[in-house]
Parts: C-alpha cells; sequence; structure tokens
C-alpha cells in the first residue's frame, strides 16, 4: 500500500517533459510586402526580408498531474517584432483518462489549442513534417483560428480489440476568436509557417488592407462549435471530416479595437495514406464563408481551398511536393475583393538525428488579387517565389 | 501462486524428458511446419502451437520475458509466453509512457512511468493480451499466452521444426497480420513430418516504423 503512495506521488512529481527548437533561416525572396510589412505578399517573407531570419525560436512543456491531468504550454519567438518577442500559441490543460471496456476512451482538453483539422501540421509545435511551409488552408488555420474553449473526444481504439479501425468523435466549444475571417477578408489566403501568437497580433502599422489585429477576442459574447469525425484504418490511412461555425454576429463591433464579429464557417475534409514503402499522401479540402454586416450591409466572402501533398521517405531523407490552389470571392467596392491562385512548393528535409534538421524549401504562388490594384497600387495578378534553407536544432526529452 | 508454477515446471519438465526418451527409442519425430502467405512467400514470425487434441497437455515452463519500450515503440511488439509467466515492461524512452490492456485475457494498466518502477507483470490465463499506450495511441504490441506444450515463431524462411512424440496434434498458426486462424490437425507416424500451410487472405498492413509516429496533432 505504501509502495503504491509512494509510486503515484513520484509519477504525481514528475518531470516535466520539455523541447527547444531553435530554427534558423537563410532566404531568398522576389515575394511582395509580406503580412508583417503591411503588404498583400503571399509569401511568410517578402523581398526585403531575405537574408538570414529567425524561423521560429521556441519552448514547449508538458507537466503531468496524478495520472490523467496534464498541462501543455506552447511558446514561441518569430524574430518579426510581434507585440511580446515570446508568445504562447497554445496552453491547455488536458484530462485523458484510461480505456474503459470495449476500447472507449474519453478526452478532454481546456485552454487554447487547435482543432484537429490539418493532417499536415502532425510534427511538436504544429509543424510540418513535410515542408517548411504550410498549405494555403493551414497557414489560415494557424493565422486566424483557435479552440479557446473546451473540446471533448470520444475514441474507439478498435485496433486494440482486433478491428481494423479507429474512430474518434470530437465536439469543441470555444469564444475569443470572433476576428477569425479579417485576414482572410483583407489579404487573402499565403503560405508560410507563421502562427499567430494567442497575445499578438497580425497586420502591420500603417498598413491599409490590414491594419494590426488581435484576432483572439471575444465580441459578440456568442460561442461558437465545431464537430468532427476521425477514422483510422490501422496507422495507414486517416480521414478527418470537421464541421466549424463561430456563430459570430456580423452585426456585432467592437469601437476599441475596430473589429468586427466575423460570422465564419466551413466544412473540411481531409484524408492522408501512408505506405510501408516511405510514400505519404496527403489532401485536404476546405469551404466556407466569412461575412461582417456593417450598417444596413452584409458583406460576405466565400472561401475553397484544397492541396494534395505528395512525400516519399528514404531512410533520415524525405523529398515533398505540394499543390494548392485557393479562391475568396468577393463583390465587395469596399475593399477586400476576389482572391485566385495556386501554388507549387517542394522540399527535400535531411534529419541526420533526432537533434537537427535540415530543410531545403522552394515555392512559387501566382495569384491574382483585386485588392493590389485598390490598396497599393499594383497590378492584380503577380507571381512571387520564396526559397529558404533552414536549419532547426532541437534539445530536450521530447525532442525527436 | 509460486507452488502452483513450481508443479507446473516440474510435470513440464517430466513432459519434456519424456519425449526426449520417446525420441531416443524410436518414438520421437520432428515436426517442420512451413508457413506461406496467400502469394507464396514464407511467412516469418508466425507463432506455431501443437496441442493433443484430448486437451490433456502439460503448459510449457513459464519464463521471464521483457517487453521495453524504445523510440515510442515496442521492442519486441509479440511476446509468446506459457502461461504463469510474467513480463516486464521496462520504458527507456526519455518520455513517459502509460501502458494499458483492456483484452479479456487480462486486464491491466501501469501507470505514467519512466525507466522500470514496476514489478513485472504475471499473465495466468491464456490468452491474447493487446498493448497500447494512453499518451502514445501508435504504439500497439501484443503478448500471447498460451497453454500449448510446444510453441515457437517460424524463422525469416517461414518454418519451425520441432521434436515431439509421435502421435496427433492440433497445430495452430497465428500472426497480428493474419486475416485467418489456421488449424489443422496432424498424426504423426515417422520420423520426420512436413507440414505446409499456406493462407488463403492476404496480410492487413504492416505497422509503420517508429519514426513515422508524430502523432502530436
Amino acid at each position: 500500500m505504501s509502495a503504491a503512495v509512494l509510486l503515484a506521488l513520484a509519477a504525481a512529481l514528475a518531470a516535466p517533459e520539455w523541447e527547444i527548437d531553435l530554427d534558423a533561416r537563410l532566404v531568398e525572396s522576389n515575394g511582395q510586402q509580406s503580412i508583417t510589412n503591411g503588404g498583400l505578399g503571399t509569401l511568410r517573407f517578402d523581398d526585403s526580408q531575405s537574408g538570414l531570419r529567425l524561423g521560429r525560436a521556441r519552448f514547449a512543456l508538458a507537466q503531468t498531474f496524478g495520472q490523467v491531468w496534464s498541462l501543455h504550454l506552447d511558446a514561441s519567438a518569430w524574430g518579426d517584432h510581434d507585440r511580446n518577442p515570446v508568445d504562447l500559441t497554445e496552453a491547455y490543460l488536458q484530462f485523458r483518462p484510461y480505456p474503459f471496456g470495449g476500447g472507449y476512451r474519453f478526452r478532454l482538453r481546456t485552454g487554447a489549442f487547435y482543432a484537429p483539422i490539418s493532417l499536415e501540421n502532425r510534427s511538436a509545435g504544429w509543424e510540418s513534417p513535410y515542408t517548411l511551409s504550410y498549405s494555403a488552408i493551414n497557414t489560415w488555420l494557424g493565422q486566424e483560428l483557435r479552440t479557446i474553449g473546451a473540446e471533448g473526444q470520444i475514441d474507439w481504439l478498435g485496433t486494440r480489440a482486433g478491428s481494423a479501425f479507429d474512430v474518434a468523435f470530437t465536439g469543441g466549444v470555444f469564444g475569443w476568436n470572433d476576428p477569425a475571417g479579417v485576414v482572410l477578408a483583407n489579404r487573402g489566403f499565403s503560405l508560410g509557417d507563421r502562427q499567430t501568437t494567442l497575445f499578438g497580433q497580425v497586420g502591420a502599422p500603417r498598413s491599409t488592407p490590414l491594419p494590426p489585429k488581435q484576432l483572439f477576442r471575444e465580441i459578440d459574447h456568442r460561442a461558437g462549435f465545431y464537430a468532427g469525425l476521425e477514422g483510422r484504418y490501422y496507422d495507414r490511412i486517416v480521414i478527418r471530416a470537421l464541421r466549424y461555425d463561430n456563430r459570430g454576429d456580423p452585426a456585432a463591433y467592437d469601437a476599441a479595437s475596430n473589429t468586427f464579429a466575423w460570422d465564419t464557417h466551413f466544412n473540411s475534409i481531409g484524408l492522408r495514406a501512408q505506405s510501408g514503402t516511405g510514400w505519404t499522401a496527403i489532401a485536404q479540402y476546405l469551404d466556407g464563408e466569412t461575412a461582417i454586416a456593417p450598417g444596413s450591409l452584409y458583406l460576405s466572402w466565400p472561401f475553397r481551398a484544397r492541396f494534395a501533398l505528395l512525400s516519399r521517405e528514404l531512410g533520415r531523407h524525405r523529398i515533398s511536393l505540394r499543390y494548392d490552389s485557393f479562391t475568396v470571392d468577393s463583390e465587395s467596392k469596399y475593399g477586400g475583393g476576389p482572391q485566385h491562385g495556386h501554388a507549387w512548393t517542394a522540399a527535400y528535409v535531411f534529419e541526420p538525428d533526432t537533434h537537427w534538421r535540415l530543410t531545403l524549401e522552394w515555392l512559387r504562388v501566382t495569384n491574382d488579387n483585386q485588392d493590389r490594384p485598390f490598396y497599393v497600387g499594383l497590378s492584380p495578378a503577380a507571381t512571387e517565389t520564396q526559397v529558404q534553407l533552414g536549419v532547426r536544432f532541437a534539445l530536450g526529452p521530447a525532442a525527436r | 501462486m509460486k507452488g502452483m508454477q513450481l508443479l507446473r515446471g516440474v510435470a513440464s519438465g517430466f513432459f519434456i524428458l519424456f519425449g526426449l526418451l520417446a525420441s531416443a527409442a524410436g518414438w520421437g519425430a520432428t515436426l517442420v511446419v512451413a508457413v506461406h502467405t496467400a502469394n507464396g512467400k514464407p511467412l516469418a514470425g508466425a507463432v506455431v502451437t501443437l496441442r493433443s487434441p484430448g486437451g490433456a497437455d502439460h503448459p510449457g515452463v513459464p519464463v521471464n520475458a521483457v517487453m521495453d519500450q524504445i523510440n515510442r515503440t515496442f521492442v519486441p511488439d509479440l511476446l509468446v509466453i506459457p502461461v504463469g509467466s510474467s513480463v516486464a515492461f521496462p520504458n527507456s524512452d526519455s518520455v513517459s509512457h502509460q501502458i494499458y490492456s483492456f483484452s479479456p485475457a487480462h486486464r491491466f494498466q501501469l501507470p505514467l512511468y519512466r525507466g522500470k518502477p514496476y514489478p513485472p507483470v504475471n499473465f495466468d490465463q491464456p490468452g491474447l493480451i493487446t498493448l497500447g499506450c494512453n499518451i502514445h495511441d501508435s504504439m500497439l504490441a501484443y503478448v500471447l499466452v498460451t497453454d500449448a506444450p510446444y510453441f515457437g515463431r517460424t524463422d525469416a524462411t517461414g518454418t519451425w521444426s520441432v521434436d515431439v512424440p509421435r502421435g496427433t496434434y492440433k497445430i495452430n498458426v497465428w500472426q497480428p497480420r493474419m486475416e485467418e486462424t489456421l488449424q489443422k490437425e496432424l498424426t504423426i507416424e515417422g520420423e520426420r513430418s512436413d507440414l505446409t500451410l499456406r493462407l488463403t487472405h492476404a496480410l492487413k498492413p504492416a505497422p509503420l516504423e517508429g519514426r513515422h509516429s508524430w502523432d502530436a496533432y
């Protein structure tokens, strides 16, 4: 008995699992003014940001309390003059009891975290193991969305009970994400890996298309929700589908921050398949709409995006190719015009050990954005190319 | 418990001794079992068990086995042990694991741990136990607890051989990737008996290697 108590105490006081990542980039870009410089460029780094850059400096911590509770913190610095030099991307408390009879398990998370949508951002820190820059869909999710609330998930662990399948239902209830949609409407989709931090901002001072905005705010005092389904066939195929609706009141407006409660809802579906010979294929599709209702107007921006990624792993080497296409429709005469575009991304990743990762990525994005003539006096069409050499060093028991 | 194990051990010892004597006296035989997949390739790692049809067998001698956890995978990912054996589950990773089984043959949990804080787990009931880690869902392993007097696993050429007294046996073949249960009754009369079993269904996919198991999101 006393041994059991001592064991429980030892587990309760277990040292936290932590990880430190340092990711430096050598960038060559001919991109138009990026979001951090207030323009309508579609890449993370524009031509003035070529050279040696900080990709991300990250510190993550997971601390267990007893057997079923754990606290997860993920803090990052991005080196681009955000409100806080270091800020959180995720912070949540998780309740994860053991599976009970028949292989069912219930999980609960509360705090700030990513909804289970992306099939690409599967590494620690919500990074992609395939490319430095995320697809247009997942760049947008990292830019504008975070669940600040609670999420429950019921798993059926079928592969532990002789079945070929695992199934999970997820439901989330959240607030403090009412401005989500403003970036899509005012700038459109982009491709990068800059995740918006919980107390940080998007946009830039003196930027006409997107002045600085804090995205994690409550404006209309209405909770949003999402409901998702995940199915797995062994560890080979994963399918995720999710309905998201922030139930924003498009007429609600916060004068202090000059921000509407954007009414954003979408459906997303994705598939990831892996072979035993090192091939991975991922496809994701997103279809939704965001809207505001200033005065007597009702302005809406339907949006759609998809990508397909093919990756081949050979030992410590991985080569990936991705095609993105994205569209934002708009009939607005007040800025926030339509955007249509596509992108090709090719990346080579070399991981000599669990500490080091080297990535060479080439990304070319072509898009037609009617905001360019409206806001910055440029032709609507633009083709931008960015080449990055990334060197990442990871340290800590959780690094792998 | 200990007395029971000892008794079983002694009984099995006699049984094996009897087998050896029988073999020397010309009552023994060598059985060679070859297992092939549906497309004719040798199936390595398949578990073969031999029982008397009457079921009056003595199980094998209990052992103390080890299943480690390295790079967020169980090593090995399949153990075959006689009923009454114990398995230690050390964790060699720098992160904690939380092991569970909800298989009817033996439900148990090892609360969050690193290193080797727990005594070995005893397996007193025959059956298949599927193991998972509650933190890392990609971790999957099996412990097959058998009461068969003779058992083993096929090698890289898909074969396993055993010396047994001549007689009639029920032969079972199982592997985690098999869709079917293979069973065959065989009477061994000569000095050597060869049995080739071929699966009729394709194998389930093999688990992906540990390096693929990013499951942070």
